[in-house]
């Protein structure tokens, strides 16, 4: 890349990496803004404020709480929204990774499940929203639409990590006395974490999106989903846009931990090539 | 590779205070027996005959080299043995038992090391112990002392994909013998390695043998390594594997490469392995 002032980029600098991909990708999101200002200045819709307008908003809302409806704090409908998220994302592991071991493990299992999972997986899970909430009841309708939207990324990876297993390993540990059973958790188990770790990052994006239109639903939550609708509903553009901007950021921070996790643990286990 | 010279000298000699082999049979007479063994592998679209009717006696406490053109059928013969592969019929004896299933009275070193990426190099070798219900200290203790005899102490808390391919070699060498089977088989396992690393594991490998009583069976297809090795070369024909000529060499080891009937040997057999490669 070009000398500025007497720097010149070094591509085995891993400090120069860092800095040449945060400087693109500032200048991607200031890109981002000013596109957006210009729509809504040509537009010229109230639907559409501007980015100063937004963040005003997004000021008052994290400065002052919901000053519209009254009394609740950005972080009353942020926690809320959370609690909602982890359960059905600790609903969804506890679920899909035995299932997955099992479904992974025994070609006859897999056999039967994969009609049920191919004629599941398909549906969007939001889909499920409005019957959840209706036929269970508000608190555990969004859960399990997360659930839903966590569910197939993880099972399908643990899936595939354990028919990924170098059968190599397998017999390795069986030369060594092992029994099925002992085949089964201290081989198939550990070389399905990685796997199993990068269906938990796909999953994390997808049940966000679920978490959101879930509580469009359920508006006794009180999520920031709820926020949005309510704000929206009433005309309130820029407040409406305030919440959007928080949700696009706490998914990033989501995603990021969940690839940062992955990472770490693959490079614990000696797995980063997976 | 000063190492493996030093773990083989300090590593005093190669115990059994918990894995007494099991067989009264004595060193020198046949300990497994291979008779009229047969396999043809049955996919959807071919069967391809790997063995027919193929017979062979291991004696106790020999090295055994299986030479033969690639794709004959040493990697199932020695499958077969360790029980990971079914014959199609005819079996195979270890003792007066039949071998039918994987057991700890013999131990396999593969080619591609197979070891396991999420385990430390320690507890890679602990792995046989874990499984045979030994206690924590005592298999720490055990899977230490065979690290030393392959000179990899220093890197027991290491993870398999720091070491180089000589030293993976060595840890799945360590993680056979630490249970101490009667029968090691090993499937080309300087394979991977280069011609330098090669020679070391070589003498490190006769260094430790030397200090055991194990039947080891060789795979190689260095026809070099089986001379310099062997107590018996078995030269296989190309598929379906029949066994063409048993090489008995009862020279003392270490054994001089350079030497005249060295390698006035190895040339013999490559030109019988090579009227076995033509093809037709
Ligand atoms: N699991 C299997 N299914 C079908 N064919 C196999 C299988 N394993 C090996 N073979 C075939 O059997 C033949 C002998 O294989 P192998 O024993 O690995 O030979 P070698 O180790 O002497 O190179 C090869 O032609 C190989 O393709
Ligand atoms: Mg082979």
């Amino acid at each position: 890349m070009a000398t500025i002032l007497n720097w010149t980029y070094d591509e085995n600098n891993r400090y120069h990496r860092w800095f040449r991909t945060t400087v693109i990708a500032i200048t991607s999101l200031v890109c981002f803004v000013f596109a957006w200002w210009d729509v809504s200045l040509l537009l010229n819709s109230t639907a559409i404020p501007t980015p100063l307008e937004t963040w005003n908003a997004l000021v008052d809302l994290v400065v002052n709480g919901d000053s519209v409806t009254g009394g609740r704090t950005v972080w009353a409908y942020i926690g809320s929204s959370l609690k909602t998220f982890l359960l059905g994302f600790l609903l969804a592991l506890v679920v899909a990774v035995p299932l997955g071991l099992v479904i992974g493990y025994s070609k006859t299992i897999r056999e039967f499940a994969n009609p049920v999972i191919e004629v599941m997986r398909p549906i969007a899970p939001i889909a499920w929203a409005p019957i959840f909430i209706l036929a269970i009841n508000y608190t555990v309708g969004p859960i399990l639409v997360v659930f839903i939207g966590i569910f197939f990324p993880v099972l399908t990876n643990v899936v595939f990590g354990v028919q990924k297993i170098d059968p190599n390993l397998m017999d390795a540990a069986r030369t060594m006395g092992a029994s099925p059973v002992q085949v089964f958790y201290k081989v198939m188990v550990p070389s399905a974490v990685p796997y199993l770790m990068n269906g938990i990052k796909v999953g994390l994006g997808v049940g966000w999106m679920c978490i959101v239109a879930a509580e469009l639903y359920a508006p006794q939550l009180g999520g920031i989903g709820y926020y949005l609708s309510t704000m929206a509903t009433n005309g309130l553009w820029p407040n409406a846009f305030a919440a959007i901007v928080i949700i696009a950021i706490l998914g990033i921070v989501t995603t990021g931990l969940a690839e940062y996790v992955h990472k770490i643990i693959t490079r614990r286990m000696g797995m980063s090539n997976v | 590779m000063s190492e493996i010279e030093e773990g083989v000298r300090t590593g005093s000699a190669v115990e059994s205070e918990n894995f007494i082999p099991s067989s009264e049979i004595k060193e020198g007479e046949d300990q497994i027996h291979i008779r009229n063994l047969s396999k043809t592998y049955v996919t959807e679209d071919s069967e391809t005959v790997v063995l027919e009717d193929f017979s062979l006696d291991i004696r106790k406490g020999e090295l055994i080299s299986i030479v033969g053109p690639s794709g004959c059928g040493k990697t199932t013969i020695l499958r077969m043995l360790a029980g990971l592969v079914q014959p199609t019929s005819g079996k195979i004896l270890i003792g007066d038992r039949e071998c039918t299933a994987p057991g700890s009275d013999r131990g396999m070193v593969f080619q591609d090391f197979a070891l396991f990426p999420w385990r430390s190099v320690r507890k890679n070798v602990e792995f046989g112990l874990e499984i045979a219900g030994m206690p924590k200290e005592q298999r720490r203790e055990r899977a230490d002392k065979y690290l030393k005899i392959v000179g990899l102490e220093k890197f027991a808390d290491h993870r398999i994909h720091e070491l180089s391919g000589g030293m993976k070699q060595r840890v799945a060498l360590a993680r056979a013998l630490v249970t101490n089977p009667d029968v090691i088989l090993m499937d080309e396992p300087f394979g991977a390695l280069d011609a330098q690393t090669r020679n070391l594991m070589q003498a490190g490998l006769l260094k430790i043998l030397d200090k055991t009583d194990q039947t080891i069976i060789f795979i190689t297809h260095s026809v070099d390594e089986a001379v310099f090795l062997s107590d018996r070369i078995v030269i296989l024909t190309k598929r379906p594997a029949k066994i063409k000529e048993v090489v008995e060499i009862d020279w003392p080891r270490p054994r001089d490469r350079a030497s005249p009937e060295f390698t006035a040997l190895r040339k013999r057999i490559l030109e019988e392995l090579e009227k076995e490669n033509v093809l037709d």
